[in-house]
């Protein structure tokens, strides 16, 4: 287990669904002392025994040395690229929602659902560490929700949303977001399929961010900056985060609006019909 | 952070080169990782050490070689070693124009003993 973060392995991992529940057979944890660290002082003690206790065995067999030059995420990256597939023969609209914790993709989901679900069939995978709380709204809202639990796993990944795909079954030509587990870090590196990326930030967090979490905002296509309702009571200084985040992502497209207030609100509507649009021109 | 399951991730690579291979064991394991990978290569080793017990690799050193990413100035046209992603043109202070490299986090090659 992780103890920077509370990662952990995908045994954690439950994917909710009223049928049935899905579990991965990775190994547990175990702790395990995994130390090479050569520091002897040897110029003091010429004489004295060292003993490695590495459990190297050396006895009557050949060493060979296998060139892989192998990508460590080729097999996230393989299934992202199937899930893409399944969404272009589909024709569903798949987008990323990615974001720090708190910074407002429930609630803005929610909104989204009461604005487009006369005209559209829409879908959503919940990702968080734990509870149904998120599907549970979403499906009030009047959406068909997914939850996936990522146990202490800080990110959704590749093939939990290949699974998903398997029971949502979504209809053709419906729109599916994906709430990822709130975390401007590791979800960055896991392609899932999506067509677009959509970074939520909100004007509580500082200007800074896109400095800090620079592979976040390269990787995502639209970047939503919500709660500007409350930009007259805190120090976000809009211009300098723009311009922090267009020095790490140039093509960067930014929308800024209040879920609460609805302020805003059409222009990120109109940025996913927008994209669907260019989706399904493909 | 995710550096458990990419470590996860090298476990099943190791193990599927090795069987490919008619491995008894793993001896070393080389990794690059870019300094822009995403990857923190000590919380990395951390995991590899505590989830490879019981694996193929669980006797294997691990020997990680880091990637500096490198930018490219098209106005100095000078090219120059970034340590950090927001580095800038030591001549002219613009961002870089283009980055090579620093992105990688790839098994190079297995050690392996055969009987």
């Amino acid at each position: 287990m992780c103890e920077t973060c509370g990662c952990g392995n995908k045994d954690e991992v439950k994917i909710h669904d009223p049928l049935h529940t899905h579990h991965h057979d990775d190994a547990h944890v175990h702790v395990h002392e995994h130390d090479h660290d050569h520091d002897h002082d040897h110029e003091q003690d010429r004489g004295h025994h060292h003993s490695h206790d590495h459990p190297h065995t050396h006895d009557h067999s050949h060493q060979k040395v296998v060139d892989l030059n192998l990508d460590i995420l080729a097999g996230n990256n393989m299934t992202a690229a199937m899930n893409r597939r399944f969404f272009e023969g589909r024709r569903v609209l798949c987008l990323n929602m990615v974001s720090s914790p708190g910074s407002g993709k429930t609630t803005i989901l929610e909104k989204t659902i009461n604005h487009l679900a006369g005209s559209k069939k829409l879908v959503v995978i919940e990702g968080d560490q734990q509870t149904m709380l998120d599907a549970d709204r979403i499906e009030k809202a009047g959406a068909q929700a997914l939850q996936i639990n990522t146990g202490s796993g800080c990110h959704l990944d590749a093939q939990m949303i290949d699974s998903a795909l398997k029971k949502l079954d979504p209809e053709a030509n419906s729109f599916l977001f994906i709430e990822n587990v709130g975390n401007l870090v590791c979800p960055a590196m896991f392609d899932l399929g999506e067509f677009k990326r959509v970074l939520v930030i909100s004007v509580t967090e500082g200007e800074d961010k896109p400095l800090k979490y620079p592979l976040m905002f390269e990787s995502s296509h639209l970047c939503i900056i919500n709660k500007s309702d409350l930009l007259p009571h805190v120090d976000f200084r809009m211009d300098e985060f723009i311009k922090n985040a267009a020095l790490v992502n140039p093509h960067l497209e930014f929308i800024t609006l209040s879920a609460k207030t609805g302020e805003g609100m059409d222009l990120w509507y109109e940025w996913i019909l927008s994209q669907a649009e260019i989706f399904l021109s493909h | 952070m995710h550096e458990f399951s990419l470590a996860g991730e090298v476990i099943k690579l190791a193990q599927y080169e090795a069987e490919k291979n008619k491995a008894r064991s793993v001896s070393e394991i080389t990794i690059e990782v870019g300094n822009f990978s995403g990857v923190e290569a000590q919380a990395f080793e951390g995991a590899l050490g505590i989830l490879s017990e019981g694996s193929i690799l669980e006797n294997a050193s691990l020997n990680i070689v880091r990637i500096k990413g490198r930018g490219i100035c098209h106005a100095c046209d000078k090219e120059f070693e970034m340590t950090q992603r927001m580095d800038t043109c030591p001549e002219c202070h613009s961002f870089p124009s283009e980055i090579k490299g620093g992105n990688e986090f790839r098994v190079v090659s297995l050690l392996i003993e055969q009987d």
